[in-house]
């Protein structure tokens, strides 16, 4: 009976795991192939064959479009982690009138559907003159990305002791001084948390991108992929797409890899009994 | 060093009034300790004097300049609490440091002072570790050093040892008194603690709802407390009240008629005080005595042995308890039943209003236990 478990658990961990990780090992086995191969099904690679990875560079400004997207996806995180630290402090620390309204509203906007907005964006966006730029984009993401942040933020900030905050104002900091030497170092793990979740929301942000941008060179990774052309008209460059996904996924999976040792649980341990 | 003047303080949040205009004069280098039940006001107060809480309305003065207006730092205090409320980020040299940085010290002071304070502590091990790497008391330690660096003219402590264990809370106890009288500082300390309060004040301040009860030295309070609320405050176990009714009252002290027909006659002013009226009467369980011909008899329904003495709790009928302190271990069994004297010079007695009237021996209390003579077993 025991044995029986562990292999149904097992079996259910395989399980899980070949859901999750086949597509993008599909999507990296079929980035090796080429022409016709590309339309035959294997799961294994035959032959490695980097001529995708070649030609998503030569065909089209893939090298700028993946800058634009670092440019962008780090811009929108510093912003989000800037106004949604302050946001929180202000939310979770201070008391003012219409407190709630305004965390409510926040939430509001996030659950608004983004093509409900696209039109609208589109407007306000041309009228600050930012069509076609990358501060337009970081912009539009913004919006993506500043509730939940602010909100995870929030209620991390209440959890933090009321105490310490106090121990740092008899001890002479201004709130400003309070935020950044007292509880941004407190937050870090919340803040890393959020901060790559807002990465991945812009990374892979596609319809603001895609509306937004005008020019080729001013293109993200996602719709630059999604507008990639063959040779002619009628071919779908499956390989070149494959390869431009894998690329652009190795990013997000090292940033990953690297911030989960960063992401200290408990790091408040320490500062009140206990 | 500075002295703390409270002028008809108040504090309410939105329309609940927590401190309802207390008048405090708080000299300079006295080591004062506010006492009184859970959510009598003691910490709110002690958060107005620090600048936590805005006063809603009253002067607070610290040494001569009033501060209401000033910001927690700008007062010349220093606050250590019950949590500790350590930076958790930072190592034990940076959390005593961070105050002198916001002041602008120079390096080489910050550093002289804080290696300073750790000596003083004995914490100079423990200077690179992480407050979670401490443990209670160390943390402790930490706190106050982080209070000492600053040089405050007012520390002002609250409940710093109820998170220490019993050990330890005497030990720290003890450093906290010689910190005292090391530097001269006046301190302001709330505890609900007795003990803490009485071996640690020069004057305690009683606090009851919002407002003082009375102020006075450790035995003042003990000796004469001026109503009932401090009676039963102070003193462990409670102070036996008993109602009663008047029946003389003259020059030499006022008789009282006990529920079941005894009488004190208690040495106690009796101005104002007609025969008839109601009046409560207390008497500390050390002062009852076991006697053959008590005033009182009763049957005895728990022994609690503390080793050094043992506690009676007496059941005088109309299901009202006594509580009897005597020495040593207990001669008494569950059951049976004894008989109570109360002599009257170990009596107070409280008006109906509460307040006590004042007790004619002006010389101060009797220290001494009543005569182990006259104690007998019934």
């Amino acid at each position: 009976m025991k044995v029986l478990t562990r292999i149904g658990f097992w079996l259910l961990v395989a399980a899980i795991g070949l859901f999750s990780i086949f597509p993008f090992y599909y999507a990296v086995i079929s980035s090796l192939r080429s022409g016709a191969d590309l339309f035959s099904v294997a799961y294994l690679p035959e032959r490695l064959d980097f001529s995708n990875y070649v030609a998503v560079f030569e065909r089209q400004p893939f090298g700028t479009n993946i800058v634009n997207s670092v440019i962008v996806a780090a811009s929108v995180v510093a912003l989000s982690l800037a106004l949604g630290i302050t946001a929180a402090y202000a939310f979770g620390r201070i008391r003012f009138r219409g407190r709630s309204l305004l965390l409510m509203t926040i939430l509001a906007v996030s659950m608004f559907p983004q093509v409900a907005v696209l039109s609208g964006m589109f407007e306000l966006i041309r009228s600050f003159g930012l069509y076609n730029t990358l501060p337009g984009l970081i912009l539009a993401n913004l919006m993506l990305t500043l509730p939940f942040t602010v909100w995870v933020l929030t209620t991390f900030m209440r959890e933090l002791p009321k105490e310490i905050e106090e121990a740092a104002f008899v001890d002479g900091a201004t709130p400003w001084i309070v935020v950044r030497r007292i509880f941004l170092p407190l937050m870090m793990p919340a803040a890393v948390t959020t901060g790559l979740l807002a990465f991945i929301v812009a990374w892979n942000e596609f319809l603001f991108a895609l509306t937004f941008t005008l020019t080729n060179e001013r293109r993200t990774v996602p719709p630059a992929i999604a507008l990639m052309s063959g040779s002619t008209a009628y071919e779908l460059p499956w390989g070149t797409i494959m390869a431009a996904s894998v690329i652009v996924t190795l990013p997000i999976i090292a940033l990953v890899l690297v911030f989960q040792r960063k992401i200290v649980a408990g790091l408040t341990a320490g500062a009140v009994k206990g | 060093m500075a002295d703390v003047v409270l002028k008809n303080v108040r504090k309410s949040f939105g329309r609940a009034h927590v401190i309802h205009g207390v008048d405090l004069a708080i000299g300079d280098g006295e080591f004062i300790v506010f006492v009184g039940p859970s959510g009598c006001g003691k910490s709110t107060l002690l958060r107005l004097i620090a600048g936590l809480e805005d006063i809603t309305s009253g002067d607070l003065f610290i040494g001569g300049e009033r501060v209401n207006d000033l910001a927690p730092a700008k007062r010349g205090i220093a606050m250590v609490f019950q949590s500790y409320a350590l930076y958790p980020h930072m190592n034990v040299y940076d959390n005593m440091a961070f105050g002198l940085e916001m002041a602008k010290s120079s390096k080489a002071e910050i550093d002289a002072k804080v290696r300073a304070a750790a000596r003083m502590l004995q914490i100079e091990t423990l200077l690179d570790r992480k407050p979670r790497q401490l443990s209670g008391g160390q943390r402790q330690r930490v706190a106050i050093g982080r209070a000492i660096v600053r040089d405050p003219k007012v520390f002002l402590f609250d409940e710093p040892l109820s998170n220490l264990d019993a050990a330890l809370r005497v030990q720290t106890r003890i450093e906290i008194a010689k910190l005292h009288t090391d530097t001269r500082a006046t301190m302001i300390y709330v505890t609900h603690d007795q003990v803490e309060a009485m071996t640690l004040a020069d004057r305690i301040v009683v606090l009851n709802a919002g407002r003082i009860e009375q102020v006075g030295t450790p035995l003042d309070l003990y000796h004469r407390p001026a109503n009932l609320f401090v009676a039963g405050f102070i003193g462990s176990p409670q102070m036996n009240f008993i109602p009663c009714t008047v029946a003389e009252a003259g020059q030499d002290g006022i008789e009282a008629r006990l529920p079941d027909g005894g009488t004190v006659t208690v040495p106690v002013s009796s101005e104002g005080v007609r025969a008839g009226a109601a009046v409560t009467l207390g008497i500390r369980p050390d002062h009852v005595r076991l006697s053959g011909q008590g005033t009182l008899t009763g049957r005895i329904e728990l022994v609690e042995e503390l080793g050094e003495n043992h506690l009676l709790y007496v059941n005088v009928g109309r299901e009202r308890h006594l509580t009897v302190r005597e020495p040593g271990d207990a001669r008494h069994e569950v059951g049976q039943e004894v008989g109570l004297s109360l002599d009257g010079g170990f009596c107070h007695l409280f008006r109906e209003t509460g307040e006590a009237l004042p007790l004619l021996k002006p010389a101060g209390f009797p220290t001494s236990r009543p005569s182990a003579a006259s104690t007998s077993i019934a």
